[in-house]
């Protein structure tokens, strides 16, 4: 009784056909390749997840408001740097520089937010302008040269294991949870589902959306802030290049996963699984030996499938819907 | 008489429901055809039928004599069938003018014609005496003045068929029967109206046959209405007798003051506005389109800013800043007229839509909301007005109107309010739904909420309230207790707004028009 009732629900869930691919491509992987199931190239996977795991769920807490981080990448660099110079010229110690790099993630989000609350122009336009400001800052300060000497502690905690399990796959975990929890089971995250859904309508029934806004913008900024610091526990080194090219998963991710970009409506499982969907199929692309410059196309043409299979779900749910409300009068 | 437009036989199946069986509709040329049915019984179906958004699975269309079949709107639009959706389909940053004339503007060596659009929307506007200028984006107008405009719009279109489908849900009796007038005028120089409304009034004084849908099937199939009464088409409608019952004069028990304005204005163009309303009272708010009811509202409520007098709120002397301010320190709430684009969450769950209110009361540990708190709190509410959804889990925006409007209410039944404005409650809901949510007003009454209600409709005004302030022109122009007499007291309310307009040399403008042109 209990487990056919887990099933159900489970099948009622959108992501489960992303699931589904996603353990598809992994089975085809594994019979092409015999180095798929490595335990080195399986260590590589998780590596590119501990990071781009928290990008996506950066941009998608913005998504929910139904606004855009287009800063997600810059934040992170800029964090990721400063955080790199508080080791390597201040010899702050590794915990007391997590805790102030998150920080100013926090604060660079808090910004985002406050001057979209203030200016009351387009959060678009805002975090672009601030795109181009962070990533200023970072090659300022570094004139693009990275912070090579970076703790031993550093790159060991990266690399420790807790038991047998590695120590970074605890970081997608706790990530998606909290973001979840956040989003489910908070005042906080109902405020922002339901902002975007309908801002007016939110207001309206005595919804600060100004205040959602900020949080979610510094939500969104801590948790690029986070993903920073990880990059350079992940590469050993504070290079100012990261983030750069986060901006095309941090979209790709909540999309695939069946975020709708007007807002209201997220998915933090889908957008779990979509990472590892697009981890996947470049890790499929570099195994099958394929140009490594293809891996964009390949990319693209992922996230144009998904969003058209979201669409063809969406109107097969309208249909239903229809039917349903004939019913229900 | 001709038929002008037949429909023979058409059905249309949805996954698991015959939305529309076998149905026939006679429209002629020259008559104003009535069709009803409550919510769901297959009118909108039918409707989007016969303006190309859907396709039927079988049946048939004849428009003069002529099979057709639209696959678009266009294509239905090109054949000479004019539609206004009950939907609004306006483009906000547009001009009243470019909106009339979107998909026809005007131009010259492919340049639009800006004066000449502008003269010929004025010609439109001025069959509707609708008050504004033309080159207003949409924006700026109320919800009456925009349902206006796009009836302008469908009359512009000069076509050999009019749907009407719920033309008058939100504009004031008085626009109506200006409304009515040029209904008739149209009739008589032969063009063929579908006229779909849940105001039976309206039918019976407008309408010259009736076809009556129930369950996706005909219950008649164009009867003279001559003869019939509200009873009767609320019989054919529903199926049994009496399901609608007027309610009879209310004795409200008056309490203390709980809000009080004294010589307000507010930056929306208010002057001098005075109020009182009681706990135990249903205070009416009548005026017409663009006379500032909705606006007044949005003011309380702190939307816009009150730049003098006094608001009081049992007693103290209050500012309101936001709608947040408004619910959680003085309890005072406000339905909007809009459901859709202001009242509910149409992608979220019927639980969310109405817990929405409370989720800052619901806190036990911590922020935490659990799921279950919420649907124990709001259960109670869904069975006291009747809210038929297949689960609290389920999508507001797949219920039928009426069911949204009963969540959008229920939400500040939750919120539990002392003060609570009603912006047109009953808006596009059928005869029953209707019923539920009046019985719902008194009671909130009568259980010591003091509501203000703000309706366009005449009828329910003169229903519900206890006491009616005419709004005119941003100002207060009368207050007059409810006789509950709808003869005397329609008289009477529109007696106060012509004296009105009759002492100002020159109407006062309504603050968006003027906004308007400095945009």
């Amino acid at each position: 009784m209990k487990s056919s009732s887990i099933i159900t629900r489970m099948l009622r869930h959108e992501w489960l056909p992303l699931l589904l691919m996603a353990i598809a491509a992994i089975i085809v992987l594994a019979l092409i390749s015999n180095s798929f199931l490595s335990t080195y190239n399986l260590f590589v996977m998780l590596r590119i997840l501990s990071v781009t795991s928290l990008v996506a769920l950066s941009q998608m807490v913005v998504i929910a408001i139904g606004q855009m981080n287009l800063a997600v990448g810059a934040i992170g660099g800029l964090v990721a740097i400063l955080f790199g110079a508080m080791l390597e010229i201040y010899g702050v110690p590794i915990p007391a520089a997590i805790v102030a790099a998150v920080s100013i993630g926090l604060l660079c989000g808090a910004l985002n937010g406050l001057l979209i609350a203030w200016t009351k122009i387009n959060g678009f336009i805002i975090t672009l302008a601030m795109l181009s400001v962070f990533t200023g800052l970072t090659y300022g300060i570094t004139k693009s040269i990275p912070f090579y000497n970076m703790p031993q502690a550093l790159k060991a905690a990266y690399d420790s294991y807790l038991g047998p399990v590695p120590t970074i796959l605890f970081i997608p975990v706790l990530a998606a949870l909290g973001v979840g929890f956040i989003l489910n089971w908070t005042r906080i995250g109902r405020h922002m589902l339901a902002m975007g859904g309908n801002p007016a309508a939110a207001e309206l029934a005595g919804i600060s959306t100004t205040r959602t806004m900020i949080f979610t913008h510094m939500l969104s900024g801590g948790l690029a802030g986070i993903a920073g610091v990880v990059a350079v526990a992940r590469l050993g080194t504070a290079e100012p290049s990261i983030g750069a090219d986060w901006l095309l998963a941090s979209f790709a991710a909540p999309v695939i996963g069946g975020a709708a970009l007007a807002g209201g409506h997220v998915s933090v499982v889908g957008t779990m699984i979509a990472v590892v969907l697009v981890i996947l199929l470049e890790n499929g692309l570099l195994l099958a030996r394929t140009n490594p410059f293809y891996v964009q196309f390949f990319l693209g043409a992922l996230i144009l499938l998904a969003v058209l299979f979201n669409q063809w779900r969406v109107q097969q749910a309208e249909a239903r819907r229809a039917s349903s409300r004939a019913v229900l009068t | 008489m001709s038929a002008l437009l037949t429909v023979s036989g058409v059905s249309k199946r949805y996954p698991g429901v015959l939305a529309l069986d076998r149905v026939n509709l006679r429209l002629q040329a020259g008559e104003i055809h009535a069709l009803v049915g409550e919510n769901g019984a297959g009118k909108s179906s039918l409707i989007k039928i016969l303006t190309g958004v859907i396709s039927p699975d079988e049946g048939e269309i004849l428009l003069t004599g002529k099979p057709m079949r639209f696959s678009t709107p266009r294509e239905s639009l090109a054949a000479g069938i004019a539609v206004v959706h009950q939907e609004r389909n306006l483009i906000p940053r547009y001009s009243v003018a470019e909106n009339i004339f979107l998909d026809r503007l005007p131009t010259r060596y492919g340049v639009v014609q800006r004066w000449r659009m502008q003269d010929e929307a004025r010609r439109w506007l001025d069959v509707l005496e609708l008050d504004v200028d033309p080159a207003t984006p949409v924006r700026y107008l109320s919800v009456a003045q925009m349902q206006l405009v796009e009836i302008g719009r469908a009359l512009s279109l000069e076509s050999k068929v009019l749907l009407l489908d719920e033309p008058t849900a939100s504009i004031s009796e008085h626009e109506v029967a200006r409304l009515m007038g040029v209904l008739r005028r149209l009739r008589d120089q032969g063009t063929g109206i579908l006229f779909v409304s849940h105001k039976l009034e309206e039918i019976i004084n407008l309408c010259d046959r009736i076809t009556v849908l129930r369950d996706g099937q005909n219950v008649c199939d164009a009867q003279p209405l001559a003869g019939m009464n509200k009873d009767d088409i609320v019989t054919l409608m529903v199926g049994r007798e009496a399901a609608v019952t007027e309610l009879g004069a209310r004795a409200a028990t008056i309490g203390s003051c709980r809000l009080e304005l004294t010589g307000v204005a507010t930056a929306a163009g208010h002057k001098n506005i005075n109020i009182k309303a009681h706990a135990g009272e249903i205070v009416g708010l009548y005026g017409l389109v663009g006379a500032g009811r909705t606006e007044l509202a949005k003011a309380l409520i702190g939307l816009d800013r009150i730049t003098e007098g006094e608001v009081r709120i049992e007693g103290q002397p209050v500012r309101i800043h936001s709608p947040l301010e408004a619910l959680r320190r003085w309890r005072l709430g406000y339905v909007s007229e809009d459901r859709k684009g202001e009242g509910l969450i149409l992608s979220h769950s019927v639980t969310r839509n109405t817990a929405i209110t409370v989720w800052h009361r619901l806190r036990r540990v911590g922020a935490f909301i659990w799921g279950s708190l919420e649907k124990d709190f709001i259960r109670p509410l869904m069975g006291r007005l009747d809210v038929r959804a297949p689960g609290l889990d389920h999508a507001v925006g797949n219920l039928s109107g009426g069911n949204q409007q009963k969540v959008a209410v229920a939400k500040w039944l939750a919120a539990d309010t002392r003060v609570l404005i009603v912006d047109e409650p009953t808006v596009g809901v059928d005869v029953r739904t209707k019923g539920y949510l009046h019985q719902l007003l008194w009671k909130l009454a009568d259980e010591g909420t003091a509501v203000l209600l703000i309706t366009s409709e005449l009828a329910e005004m003169i229903q519900l309230a206890d006491r009616i302030y005419v709004m005119n022109g941003y100002r207060i122009v009368g207050e007059i207790a409810n006789s509950h007499d709808y003869d005397e007291m329609s008289e009477a309310l529109m007696q106060i707004i012509q004296n009105d307009n009759d002492v100002r040399t020159r109407p006062v403008r309504a603050r968006e028009e003027v906004e308007g042109h400095h945009v």
